[in-house]
């Protein structure tokens, strides 16, 4: 079953969504009008999905959109009653999975959610890898900036140089980058 | 796995990069392991756009099964694993690739310290123990299919003892081994280091035999993963020998970089053993336990210029015809064909080049055993049945994990 988490920012008390949700079958562990720390919200309900209705989203909804995705990234589906392309941009670039313009049918929840979960996965991936790519390109520019440092110190050459900061590593159980972090932070110190 | 969006387009780009820049690679607490090791941590893999993160695993089945169902990319692993799980033995059959060799030598076989009480010190004296008492010993080893098994059973029945028949079996995880030899549950094991060096510095037991004294130069681990990653991934197969390879060449350059590959191995993260039982047979200088030291001409080699790491079709085929020999394969495999599709010979033969190591142009090596037999890879089916003891099908085959 999953675990929805509901935000209503309407003007209605009680809003469409959680009719519409109950009709369908689903469960509503939680709801509330828009508050000003998501991240905070997700992690104590552990929410599967994060269902957002709004009848404009407003731009501290879409901070928040951006908070969750950074800090807690979750599956988020937007139901609006906004028409411009523009602000539908707007949400999907901030994390939202999928936007839906008018009309909750019940029965049209479960495809919807279906393919918010399916989009949500593949997003991750993809900024799993980009981020691994990213953290190894950086690891992989420190490590050159060390050697060259220590190349300067020893006098010595490449391959030298990257055998005595492999050795050190080992001989302390630590990773190369940890080795050149602290060659980088020697030499800062030294001026 | 998280690889969907790079490998066509890497493919559309005519590039050799690697497919995924991140992958997982299992490995077992043994001081063979220790060129994965290196190439992971220091920064070999780097260079390819790889990362390789190392995955330690509690026994050689979980990493079997983890291997096969690709939660692992790749996997420092036992030559023996590989051709069971290609040959269907103990699990389903899957398709597998050999990748290269990780290193050669560096087992052995060791006898509790109550045989050693009993005189208990010499294959003479194990062979008359286990014909003439009524209490049949029971030996250890690592998976039922694996190197450590037909290196124990190689040389036992070398001595005369049949393996099946004198003696009981068991399956032991390595890093257990020290511990069951300690609870009395096991009167010897067949094991990878540091486990047999630990029994001898805790005074628990005694090298009798090293496995370089059964086939010097023997093939050991390698770096297997399923063929499925292999045909889907070649870049990044090829990415992660090269880095293996070269980390291979690494840790051979000197006595100082065997030096701190040892002290890196030790670490709770890795081999989690106290560094004096890894480094001395990391380095060749062996104590038996019984007073005897020496220094070892096929110790443990993870490079030797390339001749450690070539994946010869004969090595592959070895285990095959010892399978057959005892019973857990009934008939007689297409030993060659079968080691032509496991043994990535030119995938690691462009890896090799690519970092100037000389590859054999004989993908077969001639070695003479501990019996005096030699294998040549020409004539497998005859081999496997050319031994005075086995249980070549005619008999019940060995039981399988537990």
């Amino acid at each position: 079953m999953l675990r929805i988490l509901l935000i209503n920012d309407t003007a209605k008390k009680v809003g469409r969504l959680k009719s519409a949700l109950t009709e369908a079958g689903f469960e509503v562990i939680d709801e509330s009008g828009l508050v000003i720390d998501l991240p905070k919200r997700v992690e104590a309900v552990r929410p599967d999905v994060i269902l957002i209705d709004t009848e404009s989203p407003s731009r501290d909804v879409m901070e928040q959109v951006v908070l969750v995705t950074r800090d807690q990234p979750r599956p988020i589906v937007m139901f609006t009653d906004e028409h411009d392309p523009g602000v539908m941009r707007q949400a999907i670039k901030s994390g939202v999975s999928a936007y839906i313009v008018e009309g909750i049918y019940a029965q049209r929840l479960q495809p919807i959610l279906d393919v918010a979960m399916a989009r949500f996965e593949s997003d991750q991936d993809l900024r799993a890898q980009l981020h691994a790519r990213d953290q190894q390109l950086a690891e992989r520019k420190r490590i050159e900036t060390a050697k060259g440092l220590l190349m300067k110190m020893k006098s010595c050459n490449e391959e030298e140089a990257y055998t005595l900061m492999r050795r050190q590593a080992m001989s302390r159980q630590q990773k190369l980058i940890q080795v050149a972090e602290q060659i980088i932070a020697m030499s800062e110190l030294l001026g | 796995m998280t690889d969907s969006l790079n490998s066509p387009l890497a493919w559309i780009n005519g590039s050799d990069a690697p497919e995924l820049n991140s992958i997982d690679v299992g490995f077992m607490a043994l001081t063979d392991s220790a060129s994965l090791i290196v190439a992971a941590t220091q920064g070999f893999a780097q260079p390819y756009g790889l990362n390789i993160n190392l995955r330690r695993q509690p026994s050689w089945s979980a990493l079997r099964d983890k291997l096969v169902n690709q939660e692992l990319h790749a996997a420092h692993s036992l030559y023996g694993l590989i051709y069971a799980a290609q040959l269907g033995i103990g699990g389903p059959a899957t398709d597998m690739a050999v990748l290269m060799g990780l290193n050669q030598n560096g087992q052995s076989i060791n006898l509790s310290s109550a045989l050693k009480n009993e005189s208990v010190v010499t294959p003479e004296a194990l062979e008359l123990r286990t014909h003439q008492s009524e209490t049949k010993l029971t030996f250890a080893q690592t998976l039922p299919t694996g190197n450590h098994a037909m290196w124990l059973y190689y040389w036992l029945a070398s001595q005369g003892i049949h393996p099946l028949q004198d003696v009981d079996s068991v399956v032991v995880p390595p890093a257990q081994m020290v511990d069951h030899l300690q609870a009395q549950r096991i009167d010897g094991f067949c094991v990878g280091e540091p486990w047999g060096a630990r029994a001898v510095s805790q005074n628990l037991g005694f090298t009798l035999a090293t496995s370089q004294t059964i086939w010097p130069d023997h093939p050991e681990k390698v770096l297997g993963c399923s063929r499925e990653f292999v045909q889907q991934y070649p870049n990044t197969a090829r990415a992660l020998v090269m880095a293996v390879l070269d980390a291979s060449r690494f840790i051979e350059q000197s006595l100082d970089n065997r030096r701190s590959t040892a002290q890196m191995l030790s670490g709770a993260d890795y081999v989690n053993a106290p560094v004096e039982d890894i480094e001395a047979r990391l380095l060749g200088e062996y104590s038996d336990g019984l007073g005897n030291h020496w220094q070892d001409h096929h110790a443990l080699s993870f490079h030797r210029k390339g001749q450690v790491n070539m994946p010869y079709l004969s090595d592959g085929m070895w285990f095959m015809t010892q399978f057959r020999r005892w019973g857990l394969l009934r008939e007689d495999p297409d030993y060659l064909a079968v080691a032509r599709q496991v043994q990535q010979l030119a995938l690691y033969r462009q890896a090799a080049e690519a970092l100037d190591i000389s590859v054999p142009s004989d993908a077969m090596r001639s070695s003479q055993l501990i019996d005096g037999k030699v294998w040549d890879g020409s004539d497998p089916a005859g081999y496997a049945r050319s031994f005075t003891l086995h249980a070549l099908a005619d008999c019940a085959p060995v039981a399988a994990d537990h």
